[in-house]
């Protein structure tokens, strides 16, 4: 963010892409998001936190819904699977349960997270799944051109609310901080390194991590969500935000504007330990990696 | 009198221990070496009073269903036991708790409902039992040791089985309860036997082969296990549940993964995340839930993804009769759906079969890269059998079509079209591997795309590929029984209702009827061909149902465009034999007539 501003020449900023070794995890498909769409961000931000954490592409599951977010796995060098709107959560779970040794990532929109998918993330986020959330908040419907969305903001006109938006729009960290997530934290499409960070601590973090990411849409919300309006809106965590304090992650997760960085992150055993753990109370032994009976 | 067929039904309120008399009376039975078949109906209720009927047929000839006469009833509580008077055949047995008549308004007492023909035996149930445990809550056992007695039951066998049964209380409940058993052989020495049943001496069993007495779901249980079950999720729902309960003590001892998820579509969805991550991974439910999972479903045929799910059917639609059987979830299990989305469809017809069906539907699900739906049905999830297992497992652990070496540089495609259509597949964790598998109709490589073209080879590919289906080796997808040849009646019938179809056939036979049945075991992809085959030896075809729209003749008559004489039922009771005879009787007179 505070970097100083000089010049950028096409051939040395090829040649550093090139040479840092994300692209592997790109796959040869065009992402097709409008440019100037938040998700480019956090596309990159994964390839390169996977690169960063040395993470093999074969051991990489992303799974997604229905939605512009959705379409995610096909732009990404690993295994994918794009499901149905709303199933992320649970397809995501069965992933991680057949095969503990997987990093699994899910990835989705406001819409198929919140709207048609909300009965799922208090489950996944109570059963401390461990994978990683990544829910790209664009508060609008876009993949359907522009309707309202359970995160859209109090009086935002859109094809479906032509009278302004009256339903008051979800909290999302608020939900996910009383659902028993055992990470949680917010970043800011516009702010590449520090998302790319948290995408890092998210995937390293032993359990369910939730990273909420504002992600503009520049093509349906000209008023709400702008990179314009966010620039002005963000802030980080205050520097002595505790990160192991629930009370203090809802309290901030309650203010007005946005802020950004980790808000909470406990310990606890993860699903499959916890299965481990009724094998050994039934007499079995757990053996990870690849689900099957003896 | 070497063979033996005797059928006892036990009655009762919620409560009195009816259908934990079933229960030893069934096991002890088949500790002996008798064939057993059974089946219990019981209220919605858990507590009240609610009617619970036991109803066990002990053998020692293989048969195929309960019997429309029993030979002996017995009453735990009037009230509910006079409704079944009728169900005992002459010279049959009633047995009902001799209190004194004044202590009962006018008409509500057994002795007043036998009939003409029938040997009442009224026995001092309460008083036997207070006198030997100081307790009446042991009366269920108390008339046990009264049959035994009565009909020279294995008391040996009887006694295994108290002990067995009350193993985990104080020791003085598991005494308490042979004293009340033995109590109630006592009483029964001073009965003159009136009734003609018998009980002859129980049939052999070949040597490197178990017998066990399981139920349908028990069943499905074993064969998930003995195919390597990896995980399983489930959300319960009668008449299913048993299945994920008992998976849920066996997986974690075997290694493997269950968990309970929040609702129905989660159940299937985390299913076909496992499968797609290479798992052998299953759910179960019913009408209701497999409502909720059709749109996954969906997924599952045009992703490609290996899974298997249990469909134990009740009384609907909607919430309907959870407690009561019925088969009508044919059409949702074969169609239901966005799409053209055909899977494959198992019915078992008996609890043998339903153990067959589980572990076939693993091979089938990894073999040919879809998901496979086994329909069951209230009567046979519940219904207890007298099965004999090979020793050997007969399953085999890994059917998939594996990737072959790679050039470098090649990006692998998931959906390659191939000879046989089914496309060589990897799993996560697989090196060079890397695909998107998706919802939208993709080309090889699993990129979406929606050119005409493309979706008409992948449509083409995801049907053909499950015509091999057919030709998978050792399950009996359709099969024929009775006379060869030309018949005057055939019966084509699928899942539970088989068993009776097969009792009506012999029946007729017997009475001089050309006759044979069919079932039909894979509804889809439906073995047209043997179907058709069959139905052209026969003069007239009945397709006798537990449903009310006829949806096999339905399935059958669109395929073949052959008009079929249907018998269709919903009083949530499995078929009558006689109601199945009855009408083959008429076929084949209507056929001599004309």
């Amino acid at each position: 963010m505070n970097e100083p501003l000089r010049p950028v020449y096409l051939e040395e900023k090829l040649e550093e892409i090139r040479s840092d070794g994300h692209l592997a995890y790109r796959s040869k498909s065009l992402p097709t998001w409008c440019p100037g769409c938040g998700y480019f961000s956090v596309s990159e931000g994964v390839t390169k936190a996977l690169k960063e954490l040395h993470i093999p592409t074969k051991d990489v599951v992303v799974v997604s819904g229905i939605g512009c977010a959705s379409r995610f796995p096909f732009f990404l060098e690993a295994y994918g699977f794009h499901t149905l709107h709303g199933r992320t959560l649970p397809v995501a779970t069965g992933v991680k349960v057949a095969n503990d040794a997987l990093t699994v990532v899910a990835v989705g929109g406001d819409g198929d997270g919140f709207a048609i998918g909300g009965g799922h993330i208090s489950h996944a986020a109570r059963r401390n799944v461990d994978m990683t959330y990544i829910l790209m908040d664009n508060g609008i419907y876009g993949l359907t051109k522009g309707q309202t969305s359970p995160t859209s903001a109090l009086g935002f006109k859109t094809s479906t609310t032509p009278y302004e938006n009256r339903d008051q729009p979800l909290r999302p960290l608020m939900m996910l901080l009383s659902y028993g997530a055992s990470w949680v934290a917010q970043a800011y499409a516009g702010h590449q390194h520090h998302l790319k960070d948290l995408i890092a601590q998210a995937i390293t973090h032993k359990g369910f991590s939730y990273l909420h990411v504002l992600s503009p849409c520049v093509t349906f919300d000209k008023t709400n969500m702008t990179y314009a309006n966010l620039d002005l809106q963000v802030r980080d965590l205050p520097e002595d935000h505790d990160s192991g304090d629930l009370m203090a992650a809802l309290t901030a997760a309650n203010a007005p504007t946005p802020a950004l960085g980790l808000f909470y992150r406990e310990e606890r055993p993860t699903l499959t330990e916890a299965m481990d753990e009724v094998m050994r109370a039934a007499g079995g032994e757990p053996r990870g990696g690849l689900a099957r009976s003896a | 009198m070497d063979s033996t067929d005797l059928q006892i039904i036990i009655c009762g309120s919620a409560g009195d221990g009816t259908i934990a008399a079933g229960d030893i009376l069934k096991r002890a039975m088949a500790r002996a070496g008798y064939k057993v078949i059974a089946f219990d109906l019981y209220p919605a209720e858990i507590r009240g009073f609610g009617k619970c009927v036991a109803r066990v047929r002990v053998t020692t000839e293989q048969v195929y269903s309960l019997k429309r006469r029993s030979d002996v009833l017995v009453s735990l509580d009037d009230s509910h036991a006079i409704e079944h008077v009728g169900e005992v055949r002459d010279f049959g047995a009633v047995i009902f708790e001799n209190a004194p008549i004044a202590r009962l308004r006018e008409g509500r007492h057994m002795s007043a409902h036998v009939k003409p023909g029938q040997v009442p035996y009224g026995l001092a149930q309460r008083e036997v039992c207070e006198r030997a445990t100081s307790s009446s809550r042991s009366r269920n056992i108390v008339v046990l040791g009264f049959l035994a007695r009565m009909y020279g039951l294995p008391v040996a066998a009887f006694h295994e089985i108290i002990a067995d049964k009350f193993k985990t209380k104080a020791p003085v409940v598991g005494e308490s309860n042979i004293r009340a058993f033995d109590a109630g052989f006592e009483a029964a020495t001073a009965y003159f036997k009136l009734d003609d049943v018998t009980l002859g001496p129980p049939s052999h069993v070949a040597e490197g082969a178990d017998t066990v007495m399981m139920t349908g779901n028990g069943a499905v249980v074993q064969g998930c296990l003995d195919a390597g079950i990896g995980s399983f999720f489930g959300y319960p729902i009668t008449p299913a549940t048993t299945i994920m309960e008992r998976l849920a003590v066996e997986m974690p001892k075997a290694g493997a993964r269950l968990l309970q998820t929040e609702d129905e579509i989660s159940a299937i969805a985390a299913t076909i995340g496992a499968g797609y991550a290479g798992s052998r991974a299953a759910t179960a439910t019913s009408g209701p839930g497999l409502a909720l999972m059709v749109e996954m479903l969906g997924l599952g045929v045009m992703a490609e993804v290996p899974c298997v799910i249990f469909v134990s059917q009740r009384g609907g639609p909607s919430t309907g009769m959870p407690t009561k059987t019925e088969q009508s979830d044919l059409n949702l299990a074969v169609f239901g759906g966005a799409g053209d989305a055909q899977r494959i469809v198992l019915a078992p017809t008996n609890v043998e079969g339903c153990y067959r069906c589980a572990g076939k539907a693993f091979e089938l699900a990894e073999k040919f890269q879809t998901p496979v739906v086994i329909l069951l049905d209230l009567y046979l999830s519940n219904r207890y059998e007298t099965v004999i297992f090979s020793k050997d497992n007969i399953f085999e652990p890994n059917c998939s079509k594996a990737v072959e070496k790679q050039d470098p540089g090649q990006a692998y495609q998931r959906f390659q079209l191939t000879d046989d259509f089914v496309s060589p597949r990897a799993v996560p964790g697989d090196v060079g591997g890397m695909h998107t598998v998706t919802g939208l109709e993709h080309n090889e490589l699993g990129r979406p795309s929606d050119s005409g073209e493309m979706h008409t080879r992948m449509s083409a590919k995801r049907h053909r590929k499950l015509e091999g289906a057919l030709a998978h080796g050792d399950l009996n997808i359709c099969k024929r029984f009775g006379d060869e040849g030309p018949v005057d009646v055939g019966i084509l019938a699928w899942g539970s209702t088989f068993g009776e179809s097969l009792e009506a056939m012999m029946a007729a036979q017997a009475e001089g009827i050309r006759c044979s049945a069919m079932k039909v075991v894979m509804l889809s992809p439906l073995p047209v061909d043997l179907i058709a085959g069959f139905l052209a030896d026969c003069k007239e075809v009945l397709v006798p149902e537990l449903n009310y729209e006829g949806q096999l003749a339905n399935l059958v008559s669109g395929q073949l465009g052959r008009p079929l004489s249907r018998l269709n039922r919903v009083t949530g009771a499995p078929m009558q034999v006689e109601e199945i005879l009855e009408q083959v009787r008429a076929l084949a007179k209507g056929r001599a007539a004309a």
